[in-house]
């Protein structure tokens, strides 16, 4: 029981900190959650799919699976940048998919809990804010990623 | 009728869907096979087509998927298609060919899709290396009813449609 409490204790302390992924989208800098990320690789072509879904018109198959693109740049109304552009796949309530970010390789980076602020921006799903090397980074939450976005909820 | 070749399976006692599978712009498409009736080569823009006395009223797939679609290459077909309640004359690019499926290499479509695509499809699956969108044949011929009573049966038919979505073969 006492064990069982200072284990509990130190997972507490250990918490403190983030492990993020820095990706950049049409050069934009973002930053998710390293569990959140079930993996980058380089992106290969998607296949188009008939829908209606705000910025989920794609697919992309990926070994014996066929996982939902979420179309992440055109949302922030960004091109993408760099040849070969990669795969970054969110692990999603709903789901793995995958989100097509820039060329730029991502990096990890470890995030003291108490930097992270409030997003000020409503332009995408966030766990908040956080500066990094000097700028300013949303951190994306991918989880529920398209599942919050006004014109969805009001509807 | 230019299909490409029935692909069966090979296992009989396993549980297996048909479907025809056609091209529509670059999605290819499934129509569970029971409902075909034929297919036509000739041109049939906007006409009703008439088989066997029963009335295949024009359906325009390419505008209600909102996809963009060369109608006017060699390889387009007219397929006739029904169910109990509606004949539809569905014109697609090409029609690739009929498959056996089992239900098993069926899969939903995944739960990020949250338009009315539900409704168009009731899920998906791989032939030929490609991703095939099942349609819902339901939906598919909803807007063919004629008079109140078939008004009632589409109705009925689109209402009913999300407890099917499940089964995607």
């Amino acid at each position: 029981m006492l064990r069982a409490t200072r284990g509990q204790q130190q997972a507490q302390a250990t918490k403190r900190t983030w492990n993020m992924v820095l990706f950049s989208v049409g050069g934009i800098k973002l930053a998710a959650r390293t569990e959140d990320v079930g993996g980058i690789s380089p992106w290969t072509r998607s296949i188009s799919v008939p829908s209606r879904t705000p910025f989920v018109h794609a697919m992309l198959k990926r070994d014996h699976d066929v996982i939902p693109v979420y179309d992440l740049a055109t949302r922030l109304s960004r091109t993408l940048q760099g040849d070969p552009l990669l795969c970054l796949v969110a692990r999603h309530l709903d789901g793995p998919m995958a989100i097509c970010i820039d060329a730029e390789v991502p990096s990890l980076e470890t995030v003291d809990v108490v930097a992270i602020r409030p997003s000020g921006s409503e332009d995408i799903e966030t766990l908040g804010m956080v500066t990094i090397g000097g700028e300013d980074v949303a951190i994306v939450a991918l989880q529920r990623l398209g599942r919050s976005r006004p014109d969805v909820v009001k509807s | 009728m230019t299909l490409r070749g029935r692909h069966n399976s090979t296992n009989t006692l396993v549980e297996t869907a048909s479907f025809l599978v056609v091209r529509l712009g670059a999605s290819y498409l499934a129509l569970p096979a029971a409902g075909v009736r034929g297919v036509l080569t000739e041109a049939r823009h906007t006409q009703s087509v008439t088989a066997l006395g029963d009335i295949y009223h024009p359906v325009d797939l390419a505008q209600r998927l909102s996809v963009i679609a060369d109608l006017s290459g060699l390889e387009m077909r007219t397929v006739l298609y029904s169910n109990d309640h509606a004949q539809g004359a569905i014109r697609v690019e090409q029609v690739v060919g009929l498959t056996d499926v089992e239900r098993k290499d069926c899969f939903p479509l995944p739960a990020q899709f949250q338009g009315d695509e539900q409704h168009w499809f009731m899920g998906m699956m791989l032939y030929q290396d490609q991703l095939v969108l099942i349609l819902n044949p339901a939906w598919l011929l909803g807007g063919l009813g004629v008079g109140v009573a078939a008004s009632v049966r589409q109705t009925e038919q689109i209402s009913a449609t999300p407890s099917t979505v499940g089964e995607s073969c």
